[in-house]
């Protein structure tokens, strides 16, 4: 397979770090992978027997976290309030439920799925919409809990959180299912009618009897009015709901030419002799139902704002309750309650500290990359994680008045700003569409004058010919195709238009933490003080870190080997403490780590620096250096190579942002913003006329996501932010947004050939429709052949061989431009 | 030819029955979900391992 080349792990497609030797034996054979969290979840796949996933498969998940996932994690979803309020009963004991699942990309994660967690006894069906992310699981309760099956998703990557009944998926349903019995009804109609009408042509030559053409059209009448009726009720519909609010639309000629043929030709029918063009209008439905169809179904991919907003909070939270803390999930708190937050949770609501002190991370509502101190009687806001401490937290606000939930608000408002190329192609349209008018009326004018009997056929052809389907479909198809081949290439494309909008971008605004930058943290420098071996140090400094949760803790991680530590202690805001063979260490801040010795420290230089000393004095000084992602040097330059100007916008403080900026050499930058100003900076630009492309991670970019022309999100942001942005970006480097742009100028430039080759073919036609040389059946097979071939040349974009062209070309820029990535942060 | 006045209204009606079993069957949710049965052909092993009934 293509996808597995040589240095990538096999589970994520990602490449695979130096020194990194990890193999899980895949059907037989070993396979390198990127990290444990691959390699669990890669044996996982096998151990059950589900190895073929990997020739299934046509898209790269994402790289799981690791982490053990137990039942416990999601045991309150076992509580009959859970039942109650999200599952229905069904018969026999077995309930009904949804659930969104993160990560969810194609065909073969369903199959996945389906066979993974349809083993388990109590599931009676597990079926998964790949379009939507949604699983709909019959189960009961009493023989597998909710949370043994939520633990299982979850353990496979496919993090699960409960679906909220308001969401819309019902309303998507039927609208696909109505469009599908549109699409039916008007295919099967088109073939009979389309077989009379050709009995009619035949019969023409070979002399049918009068009888005999009666009953074709009679019968032709009899099938083709009820079809055009039903299936064609949606393009009168949106006609009519046009033009009673005053507007031009494009259903609107549709409309009118489909009413005037089906009627006429029922007139000639009963009354009168002359042509029919059933089979024109029925073949004219059917077409234009095909391409409404799949504009539908991209529309519904794009993500459910409701579902966003469950996904940044807990699964579950502690309850204190007279009888001790208990588990329950989050539709059951009220205002007023208690409960436990400890590290490493996310804060279930916001509300007040009534106990305890912890740091807490704000930085995906914030931005703000240093975790924040807070003791009893400070607010604190749902969204937002505990790095380090645990306290008792009184809620106040929850739900849909919590500050996370504004800041959805915020977004759907900044959303209304998007539509902008919308009314444009608008406005164009009613041109259009009032040209095409005009043109068939004065047509049939002038041949009412020269021969009353062409009239009619000439305006139908006029109608039909300059139908705007081939304009129509020229694009969304071309940008379905380019969908696909940019899922190959790891960039998953949730609002298609953004595509076309990408090769036009003027300015692109970054966000730094999450986005530049790594989330994690690593050793950037050490200046050991007496000449010690700087392993030794390190491997210290990851003993002792070991009892912190602080993000500085990350960087030392990987050099703890599960020595003991005697008296491991954090202290807030200072550092930790620890006794190793019997020597008390020190490490952190350095008035933290100076009180051993009693000698006063000074940090050596610029940057984030701890120091590690024994009572002996200072032994080290390591520099926290908060590193690039892979390939953000690379895509920095080819950016303003591609002339484009670059801001960076970031909420957290200026030195850091500053010292990010000047290593890209990034000119224009803002910081300490809060999300309205990234929204208002975006806003700003746009209204001096550039076309904006926002690349963000957090829940603090999702409204300035929202806002901008095109935004990317990184996968392994917020989940929020990937609901909110148009594309979103899997694995851990910046290449793939080098190769999203790279390859964005081909996919204009199939847009453009669609739009020239529609606009040629309506503008050729049309001259010789109202000559009266082109009748009706031949104005529908044109207008279906010029839709053929823009939808053949769309297909071109979706073709591997283009794809992977661009992939290798963004994989050797992202290794070239990684390479000095570390810079040091404070 | 006569026989085409029976044949032929019989093809209307065929076609209304199978548009109303293709309404029956969209109602049943054979058209929600057309990805992963493709799939299923796929397996080898029998069903009678998975416990689910019902």
């Amino acid at each position: 397979m293509d996808r597995h080349q040589d240095g990538a792990c096999w589970h994520c497609g990602q490449p695979i770090p130096a020194g990194v030797d990890l193999r899980a034996h895949i059907g037989g054979e070993a396979r390198a992978m990127c990290c444990h969290g691959c390699h669990t979840v890669a044996s996982l796949i096998d151990q059950a027997g589900l190895g073929r996933y990997y020739e299934f498969r046509d898209a790269l998940p994402e790289r799981p976290e690791l982490k053990d996932t137990v039942a416990e994690d999601y045991v309150a979803w076992d509580r009959p309030a859970v039942l109650s309020h999200y599952a229905k009963p069904d018969c026999d004991g077995l309930y009904r439920l949804s659930l969104v699942l993160e990560n969810v990309h194609c065909t073969a994660c369903a199959w996945l799925i389906h066979r993974f967690v349809g083993s388990l006894k109590g599931v009676a069906e597990i079926r998964v919409d790949v379009t939507d992310g949604r699983a709909h699981l019959r189960y009961n309760p009493e023989r597998t809990p909710l949370s043994e099956i939520a633990a299982r998703l979850a353990s496979l990557g496919y993090r699960p959180h409960l679906d909220s009944p308001l969401a819309g998926t019902a309303r998507n349903q039927t609208e696909r299912r109505q469009m599908l019995k549109y699409i039916v009804v008007a295919g099967l109609g088109m073939m009979q009618v389309m077989s009379y009408a050709l009995a009619k042509y035949i019969g023409a030559w070979q002399g049918m009897d009068a009888d005999t053409e009666r009953f074709f059209l009679l019968i032709s009448m009899v099938v083709a009015v009820p079809v055009c009726l039903y299936s064609g009720q949606l393009f009168y519909k949106s006609a009519w709901r046009t033009l009673i609010q005053g507007r031009m639309g494009m259903d609107v000629p549709v409309s009118a030419a489909m009413l005037l043929a089906l009627f006429s030709s029922v007139f000639i029918t009963l009354f009168g002799s002359g042509p029919v063009y059933f089979d024109s209008v029925v073949m004219f439905i059917f077409f234009l139902l095909l391409g409404r169809y799949a504009v539908l179904v991209a529309r519904q991919n794009a993500g459910q704002l409701h579902s966003a907003l469950a996904r940044s909070l807990p699964v579950q939270a502690r309850r204190l309750t007279g009888q001790g803390p208990e588990m329950v999930s989050l539709i059951e708190l009220e205002a007023g309650d208690r409960v436990q937050v400890g590290s490493g949770e996310t804060i279930p609501a916001d509300g007040r500290i009534v106990g305890g002190s912890v740091m807490v991370d704000e930085s995906l509502l914030s931005g703000e990359s240093v975790p924040r101190r807070r003791v009893i009687d400070d607010r604190v806001l749902a969204g937002s994680l505990v790095r380090e401490g645990q306290m008792t937290l009184e809620i106040e606000e929850l739900g849909q008045s919590t500050a996370l939930s504004g800041i959805v608000r915020m977004l759907d408002q900044a959303r209304t700003y998007k539509p902008r190329m919308a009314l444009m192609a608008d406005r164009l349209a009613a041109w259009f569409v009032a040209f095409v008018l005009t043109g068939a009326g004065v047509a049939g004018l002038v041949w009412w004058q020269i021969d009353p009997a062409m009239a009619l056929p000439v305006v139908l052809a006029v109608l039909v010919v300059s139908c705007p389907c081939a304009l129509a479909l020229g694009t969304p198809v071309a940008l379905a195709a380019a969908a696909r081949g940019f899922a190959r290439l790891g960039v998953l494309i949730s609002r298609p238009d953004a595509l076309e909008i990408l090769p036009r971008i003027s300015h692109v605004v970054l966000d730094k933490t999450g986005t530049l930058t790594l989330p994690e943290m690593r050793i950037g420098q050490i200046m050991s003080s007496q000449g010690q071996d700087e392993d030794r140090l390190r491997l210290l400094a990851g003993r002792l870190e070991r009892a912190s949760r602080h993000p500085v803790a990350s960087a030392f991680a990987g050099y703890d080997d599960g020595g003991e530590v005697e008296a491991a202690d954090a202290v807030t805001a200072a550092g930790v403490a620890g006794v190793i063979d019997g020597v008390p260490y020190r490490l952190g801040k350095p008035s933290f780590a100076a009180e051993l010795s009693g000698n006063s420290l000074t940090e050596p230089g610029p940057g984030q620096w701890v120091a590690l000393a024994s009572e002996a004095g200072l032994l080290a000084w390591f520099r926290i250096d908060s590193p690039l992602r892979e390939g953000a040097t690379a895509l920095i330059e080819g950016l303003r190579e591609a002339g484009m100007e670059i801001w960076l916008a970031s909420g957290d403080r200026a030195e850091n942002v500053d010292r990010v900026a000047s290593k890209l050499g990034i000119d224009n930058v803002l910081s300490d913003c809060a999300p309205a100003d990234k929204l208002a900076l975006v806003q700003r630009l746009q209204a001096e006329g550039a076309r904006v492309a926002m690349i963000g991670d957090g829940i603090n970019d999702a409204p300035v996501l929202a806002g901008a022309d095109v935004s990317m999100a990184l996968a392994e942001g917020a989940d929020i932010a990937r609901t909110q942005a148009d594309l979103v970006v899997t694995g851990k480097g910046l290449g793939r947004i080098s190769a999203a742009f790279a390859l964005a100028p081909r996919v204009r430039r199939v847009v453009r050939q669609n739009l020239a080759l529609s606009f040629t073919y309506n503008a050729t036609a049309l001259p010789f429709a109202a000559a009266g040389f082109v009748p009706p059946w031949l104005a529908a097979i044109g207008m279906s052949a010029s839709s053929l071939v823009v939808v053949m040349n769309g297909y071109r974009l979706g073709r591997a061989e283009l794809v992977r062209g661009e992939r290798e070309k963004s994989a050797s820029s992202a290794k070239a431009g990684s390479e000095p990535a570390a810079l040091p942060t404070a | 030819m006569n026989i085409i006045y029976v044949l032929i209204p019989l093809s209307v009606i065929l076609m209304v029955l199978a548009i109303a079993f293709f309404f029956w069957a969209v109602k049943n949710d054979q058209f929600d979900d057309l990805d992963t049965p493709a799939l299923d052909v796929l397996d080898e092993d029998d069903e009678k391992d998975r416990g689910g009934e019902g």
